[in-house]
């Protein structure tokens, strides 16, 4: 059986289901986890099944690859969605620990599996124009869901995130238009056999740009960024779990598909413009979170000032540097997700979320605090946590391509990360303001602490398992950049259709 | 005929810009439906100048036709855009009743503070 279409399937069945069923019960959401843990275990499979073979390859309505639609996982995107899967079933929980089944609203996890589904589509899919329709199906959900709980301050923040996005999408199109007229493809592996024989076209680099520009939005680089950072705060704190480990990271994602195995990898220009405004975003948005006074603010940032670490690994274009930006997006989506669940377990015990008034967590909570402590070290890059590894190995690889500078605007960038991490643990845990009261009577915060710490626990590993994690991150690197081999196995999957002659 | 529609479509992306960096609500909806037009009449010009050529329906002994999957793309893209814009007046519709005001200026003049919970 081929299960390259289980991780779509899973999450739009579930969602129907959901839909259906209407009303929020307790077997409704036990069928959703149930669900979430069904993708999770397809997941792993496929990380198993690609570890072996370069790409799994499924012809939609078994046409042939250039002729139809194809969906391709290779061990990159196998990693990508066992990542999904695992944050999704953590949010789920979360969000189930968090709100009472009455209180909860019925459309909630619809959406969320809708969301899932544009989520894995775009890991999974091998064409152009199928990443766009992927985009939409995360978009209008993301919309959806932004507004779904929001009151009236919330919905002012999402007109940005919804322009924004429109915007995003209108430029996507026209770039699948673009590429078509240039390749007469629109298919991953065709467009990488074709694009070789444009080298140094003008065209090729416009298209280039301008798709840098779609993934930039998505992913949050420099000057692209503003919808983000007030948008996501005014979501329910699982959901704003979710978005920030999974949406940009999505982008990020693409952006190392569509440069890595795609377009051809001379694109110097493109390559070094994508560095520097990764260097621009780790400095600038960490300024941002240092400027904010509540979590869910600073949180937001953080994700931005990431994302350029992430990207800045794919400027630097080297088969290492893949690897380290595989790493790091396989640390940061953990991390990242824990660290704003820890925040909705801060908010469910201190009612707020504002520094000014939050205190005496580290006394009451202390375990609550320990797992602050190791994911926000983590963030910031100590030792021998995660996100050291991913750091350590993006500096490597800046040294020796003599990006001095660049180097020093991402040790910048960690140090302010620290500061503006110690500066939650300042206010909210080590606080001893005897005015602030913490809820430890509201028992949903020992289910939500538990998530928080299998996450935690999974980040750790990481971490102190760094070595069998890079490999695999290596293994998935070498295979994004081999066109080749990713050509080869694509082509080599069977279907009706006569292939077409190349012109 | 394709200098024709390179411009037109010059034109609508203009067009749909300046639309959307207006103030009023109803302008700002108008050049997104414009935008959104300009990317599919862009993505539908790709099939080549139609001039000399059939439509796409196989008889015997072919003649040069009209490439059809760009059509297919955008009529993908105009259903994705319909909902999208559907979704953009319902929001537009909100804020409108939440504010008071179709104005966005006087909607983000206030300060971006968070307000207190």
């Amino acid at each position: 059986m081929n299960w390259t279409i289980a991780p779509i399937l899973f999450p739009l069945l579930t969602a129907l289901l959901a839909l259906l069923w209407g009303r929020n019960s307790a077997t409704r959401r036990g069928l959703v986890a149930f669900s979430a843990l069904g993708q999770l275990a397809v997941s792993l499979w496929l990380v198993k099944l690609t570890v072996d073979e370069p790409a799994l390859v499924m012809g939609l309505g078994a046409w042939f690859p250039r002729v139809g639609i194809v969906l391709v996982v290779d061990l990159l995107s196998a990693v990508m969605l066992s990542l999904s899967s695992i944050v999704a079933l953590a949010v789920l929980l979360f969000g189930f620990a968090e709100t009472p089944v009455r209180r909860e609203h019925p459309l909630r996890l619809p959406l969320v599996q809708f969301l899932v589904m544009g989520i894995n589509l775009s890991f999974c899919t091998g064409d152009l124009f199928n990443l766009f329709v992927a985009f939409e199906i995360m978009l209008i959900a993301s919309y959806a869901l932004l507004t779904l709980e929001a009151d009236d301050w919330d919905v002012r923040q999402a007109y940005p995130y919804v322009a924004v996005n429109m915007v995003a999408s209108a430029l996507f199109i026209s770039a699948c238009g673009l590429a078509y007229g240039l390749f007469g493809t629109l298919n991953f592996a065709d467009i990488a056999l074709r694009a070789p024989a444009l080298s140094g076209d003008p065209r090729l680099q416009a298209l280039a740009l301008l798709l840098l520009a779609v993934f930039g939005v998505k992913a949050g680089i420099f000057p692209l960024y503003y919808w983000l950072p007030n948008s996501y705060p005014t979501l329910p704190m699982p959901l704003a779990a979710l978005y920030s480990g999974m949406l940009t990271k999505v982008g990020v994602y693409v952006l190392l598909r569509v440069f890595g195995t795609v377009l051809p990898h001379d694109l110097h220009f493109a390559h070094g413009l994508l560095a520097w405004l990764a260097g621009l975003t780790m400095v600038l948005a960490v300024i941002g979170a240092i400027s904010r006074n509540f979590i869910r603010g600073i949180l937001s940032f953080h994700i931005l000032s990431q994302i350029g670490f992430m990207v800045l690994a794919i400027g630097f274009f080297t088969p290492l540097s893949f690897a380290a930006a595989i790493f790091y997006i396989t640390h940061h989506i953990v991390v990242k997700s824990s660290l704003f669940l820890i925040c909705g377990t801060a908010i469910c015990l201190n009612r707020t979320d504002d520094l000014d008034r939050m205190g005496n967590l580290w006394q009451r909570v202390p375990w609550l605090g320990v797992l602050f402590l190791c994911q926000a070290l983590s963030l910031a890059g100590l030792p021998p946590l995660s996100g050291f590894w991913g750091k350590y190995l993006i500096l490597v690889v800046g040294l020796e391509g003599k990006h001095y500078l660049l180097v020093a605007a991402a040790i910048v960038a960690s140090i302010l990360t620290l500061v503006s991490m110690l500066k939650i643990w300042n206010a909210a845990f080590w606080n001893e303001t005897t005015a602030v009261p913490v809820l430890v009577e509201d028992r949903r915060w020992v289910a939500m602490t538990g998530v928080v710490a299998v996450l935690t626990l999974l980040s750790l590993g990481i971490g102190f398992g760094a070595e069998p994690v890079f490999r695999i991150a290596r293994v998935a690197a070498d295979r994004a950049l081999d066109q080749a081999g990713y050509v080869n196995a694509v082509f080599a999957h069977h279907g009706k259709g006569a292939p077409l002659p190349v012109p | 005929m394709q200098i024709e529609t390179a411009l037109l479509v010059g034109v609508m992306f203009a067009a749909a810009t300046y639309l959307i960096l207006h103030r009023s609500f109803v302008k700002i909806l108008f050049g997104f439906v414009v935008l959104s037009n300009a990317a599919n009449l862009l993505v539908l010009s790709m099939s080549g100048s139609p001039e000399g050529r059939s439509a796409p329906v196989v008889v015997d002994g072919v003649v040069a036709m009209v490439d059809p999957l760009p059509q297919a793309l955008i009529l993908t893209a105009i259903v994705i855009g319909f909902g999208a814009t559907a979704y953009l007046i319902l929001l537009l519709y909100r804020l409108f009743l939440d504010q008071g005001t179709t104005n966005a200026a006087e909607l983000y003049s206030q300060p971006q503070e968070r307000r207190e919970s």
